[in-house]
């Protein structure tokens, strides 16, 4: 007698009406597991369209890429390039050949017919070597990082399904959009350390090897979370009450985590190498500390300010008020000369640029009141009075009443006040002028891919956009909850 | 455990408006005064002056015997009630009640017995754990009310904090805040708009219009001696009546009034004290409380009796509440009580009715018309 059966009987020895009875027996309970099953497909084909979109841009400029170059006559590869004064053909072909590392030789000696010689003794003769120029073949590290992928999908899954087990959708949701994330971050992350350039995905098998590893990328991750998905559907549906697990999924189970732990060590072995020279890490630094003080510092200012403008009554405060007003109305931009000299004489910039950068960014913030003043307005003033009456100074009452009833507006200013020197190029690219130790995120990335090296430097480029925009998409999941709460309730009659 | 002095308190706001003048007051320790009066006399500004919410233009206070004009809230040793309660709202409501203490860096177990007999006294303590958002406006009260008593202050002061209670409610707070009194002993001080709160609970009340004080006394004072036309009205539930009356002094020196056809002759008291101030003659407002009124169905030959016509009969259960009018178009409010009525009596009280009221002289409120002062009582001066 089957499992079904026994329910059957069950409902039918209980005395039920045939038409009341679930038809086909337990459809009930195999209802509900299928509309679970259904959700974490939905879970999952989200999580795979997010990562084709973000990924299909740079893939596609690499493919158009990869037909622009052409092959030498010994059968190597050779880039197009831009061409450039004073170069031949002839040296461009010396000195593009795949795998020639470009760092080690400026544009400005290419003329130079040693150097050509020297570039040509090296790499003649060396056509066959891989591209990647790793310790594996570019194919293993394809698969590598698709098996990568497939575990960061896989562990994502999993944790869906545990949530939806609980059913709480919410939290379900928020492990999704995390592991999006981190898949999105992930690849970009091991590109940028590893200083790895397009030069790598050129050619006919530039072509190969960049579809393979979409391909393996997404698939494997598909496939690998797919047989989680099968396995987890067929136990909840055949066996009612806990869902206990069969040998063959435990088998299954250690497979796929086998072949993706493989897939990692591959991964590290194949694309991760010593980068004498790549400064994003610095200028990441150099941009998260300017932001991380400006948030501070900008915060601590504009909330003092609109909270004295809201509750403080002065003379000069209507006033006050309308310059500031009047003043905010014209754009900061107009001050960049002066502000530039200013820097200057205070020394300030290139090797100075980050506290310049910060002093600038802070420097009138007490002129955004308006929205945080606009929110105190709103908390009735008896509180602030009770609290006074209780024994609380006006700093108390600020911090130990007001503060934790503004959380909305707090965090909205530190949004504001981090998103704006993190994104910022025109102050940034004057004050740092000339200094790429002090440059930004943004002033480095443009560097990349117009100073330097346009082709060689376009997956970087792409790379280190998708981690720009890591921070802030943190600190939005994290904080967004704040901008819907009414955390006033309460407070008075209501 | 402190007298409040206020010595010509006055405020003036930035755009010339003065809301209160002149205000003087003698507060004793450990005494429950009620300032009253309706919105916008200056009622709520005097206790915000006292609590140091509101800068003082004029005048001095003292609390105890220290001038605090430019003293601090926090350092003035009082407590205070919102009307709209002004609980924390993003903490909890022992946490609420602690706060003041916590501020004062008391130690924890002294801040939780306190807190802890707090909410026993005013009932609170299931509640403790929750914020006040999950607590019933009866309950938010209990909870800020709680807060001004873990502190033990000198003053206590409540703005309005029933107000925004309902009826029933509102009377339930009211007799747990004069059993609080008790228990609490302290010096109080009570804003209120309705004028049964403020005979109920104070010991003194203080009736305010305008930015000016009308008249300070025991709750008996204010209802038996009305100093002025705006006390009579404003004190006492239904308003009292009031009547064009013509006070007349005969040659003999004694008074008479009459009224709607009636002629009344005063008291020997009333007739000393109008005679001692050399009253003349002249046009009067009279007034008379409901509730000293009586009511006759026939006027069998009584030369006071008034005749009057039923336009409104409203039924409270224990009295009726006849509104009546008189030949003069005068509204006339008189209670009756139902337990003295018989079957017949009670079917002749139907609207357009005729009756007759009378009253002694004894009961009745004599004013000037034109200043509104009382001609016997009326020292304080109206504006």
């Amino acid at each position: 007698m089957s499992e079904y059966e026994i329910r059957d009987s069950i409902g039918t020895a209980k005395g039920l009406d045939a038409s009341e009875q679930p038809a086909g027996g337990g459809e009930v309970f195999r209802h509900s597991k299928k509309r679970h099953e259904t959700r974490t497909n939905t879970a999952l084909h989200v999580v795979l369209a997010v990562i084709c979109v973000v990924w299909l841009v740079p893939f596609v400029f690499l493919v158009c890429q990869s037909f622009r170059s052409f092959q030498t006559e010994s059968g190597g590869m050779v880039d197009y390039v831009w061409p450039r004064e004073g170069l031949s053909m002839d040296n461009y072909k010396a000195l593009f050949i795949k795998g020639f590392n470009a760092k080690n030789y400026t544009i400005t000696n290419m003329n130079d017919e040693a150097v050509k010689q020297a570039a040509i003794e090296k790499f003649n003769g060396d056509f066959t070597r891989d591209f990647t120029q790793g310790f594996v073949p570019w194919w293993l590290g394809s698969l590598g990082i698709a098996a990568v992928t497939a575990l960061v999908i896989t562990g994502a899954i999993v944790l869906l399904k545990r949530e939806a087990d609980r059913s709480d959708a919410v939290a379900g949701r928020r492990w999704l959009i995390l592991f999006v994330i981190l898949q999105a971050v992930f690849i970009p992350f091991l590109l940028v350390v590893s200083g790895i350039r397009s030069a790598e995905f050129t050619g006919t098998q530039g072509i190969l090897k960049v579809f393979l590893s979409m391909f393996l990328f997404i698939g494997f991750g598909a496939v690998a979370g797919h047989v989680y998905l099968k396995q987890d559907a067929r136990l909840l549906r055949e066996i009612p009450g806990y869902p206990q697990e069969s040998a063959w999924a435990w088998v299954k189970r250690a497979a796929v985590l086998f072949l993706e732990l493989t897939a990692l060590l591959l991964v590290l072995l194949c694309y991760i190498r010593p980068n004498d020279n790549s400064q994003y890490i610095t200028w990441y630094g150099n941009t998260l500390t300017i932001a991380l003080f400006v948030s501070v510092i900008q915060t601590v200012i504009v909330l003092s300010v609109s909270y004295t403008l809201s509750r403080i009554r002065f003379k000069g405060r209507k006033l006050l008020m309308n310059v500031v007003l009047v003043l905010g109305m014209f754009p900061g931009f107009l001050t960049m000369v002066v502000l530039y000299f200013i820097l200057r004489d205070l020394g300030l910039t290139q090797s100075g640029a980050v506290p310049g950068l910060i002093l600038i960014y802070c420097a009138s913030s007490g002129m955004g009141y308006y929205i945080s003043k606009g929110f105190f307005d709103t908390i009735p003033k008896s509180l602030d009075e009770s609290a006074r009456i209780d024994g609380a100074t006006r700093f108390q009452v600020f911090l130990k009443i007001i503060m934790p009833l503004a959380k909305p507006i707090v965090i909205y200013t530190i949004l504001m006040a981090f998103m704006a020197p993190w994104g910022d190029y025109v102050f940034a690219s004057y004050v740092a002028f000339g200094s790429p130790d002090n440059f930004n995120v943004a002033v480095g990335l443009y560097r990349w891919v117009n100073v330097n090296d346009y082709q060689g430097y376009f997956t970087l480029f792409c790379a280190g956009g998708v981690l720009v925009a890591l921070p802030i998409t943190a600190l939005f999941l994290a904080l967004q909850k704040y901008y819907v709460e009414g955390v006033t309730g309460g407070a008075v009659k209501g | 455990m402190a007298s409040v002095t206020l010595k010509h308190i006055k405020k003036t706001y930035d755009n010339k408006v003065t809301v209160v003048h002149d205000f003087n007051l003698e507060i004793k320790d450990k005494e429950f005064v009620v300032f009253v009066g309706p919105s916008g006399c200056g009622k709520s500004t005097t206790l915000r002056m006292v609590a140091g919410l509101e800068d003082i233009t004029g005048g001095e206070l003292y609390i105890g015997d220290r001038l605090v004009n430019d003293v601090e809230p926090k350092d003035r040793d009082i407590a205070m009630v919102f009307q709209n309660y002004a609980l924390y709202p993003h903490i909890t409501v022992y946490e609420n009640m602690a706060f003041p203490l916590r501020l004062r860096k008391i130690g924890s177990e002294e801040i939780h017995r306190r807190v802890c007999e707090a909410a026993e006294i005013l009932g609170i303590t299931e509640y403790l754990g929750r914020k006040p958002k999950a607590l019933s406006g009866g309950q938010r009260q209990r909870v800020a009310i709680g807060r001004a008593i873990v502190r033990d202050p000198a003053v206590f002061l409540m703005d309005e904090p029933l107000s925004n209670l309902d009826a029933k409610l509102r009377n339930q707070m009211r007799a747990e805040i004069i059993l609080l009194r008790k228990r609490v002993d302290t010096t109080f001080i009570y804003v209120t708009h309705d004028q049964t709160e403020a005979m109920t609970l104070g010991d003194r009340i203080v009736i305010m219009k305008d930015g000016w004080i009308q008249q300070c006394g025991t709750p008996q004072e204010v209802f038996d001696t009305p100093s002025n036309l705006f006390v009579a009205g404003f004190i006492g539930s239904p308003q009292m009546n009031f009547l064009k009356a013509e006070l007349t002094a005969d040659y003999s020196g004694s008074y008479h009034v009459s009224v709607l056809g009636v002629d009344i002759p005063l008291n020997p008291d009333q007739n000393s004290a109008l005679y001692a101030k050399e009253t003349p003659s002249q046009a009067i407002t009279l007034g008379v409380r409901p509730e000293h009124t009586t009511v006759l169905f026939e006027a069998n030959g009584d030369p006071a009796a008034i005749p009057c016509t039923v336009r409104v009969n409203e039924m409270m259960g224990s009295e009726l509440h006849l509104h009546l009018v008189s030949c003069n178009d005068d509204n006339i409010i008189v209670r009756v009580p139902t337990i003295g009525l018989t079957p017949a009596q009670r079917e002749q009280l139907v609207d357009g009715a005729t009756l007759y009221i009378t009253f002694p002289a004894k009961v009745m409120h004599l004013f000037d018309p034109e200043s509104g002062k009382n001609l016997i009582f009326g020292d304080a001066p109206a504006e």
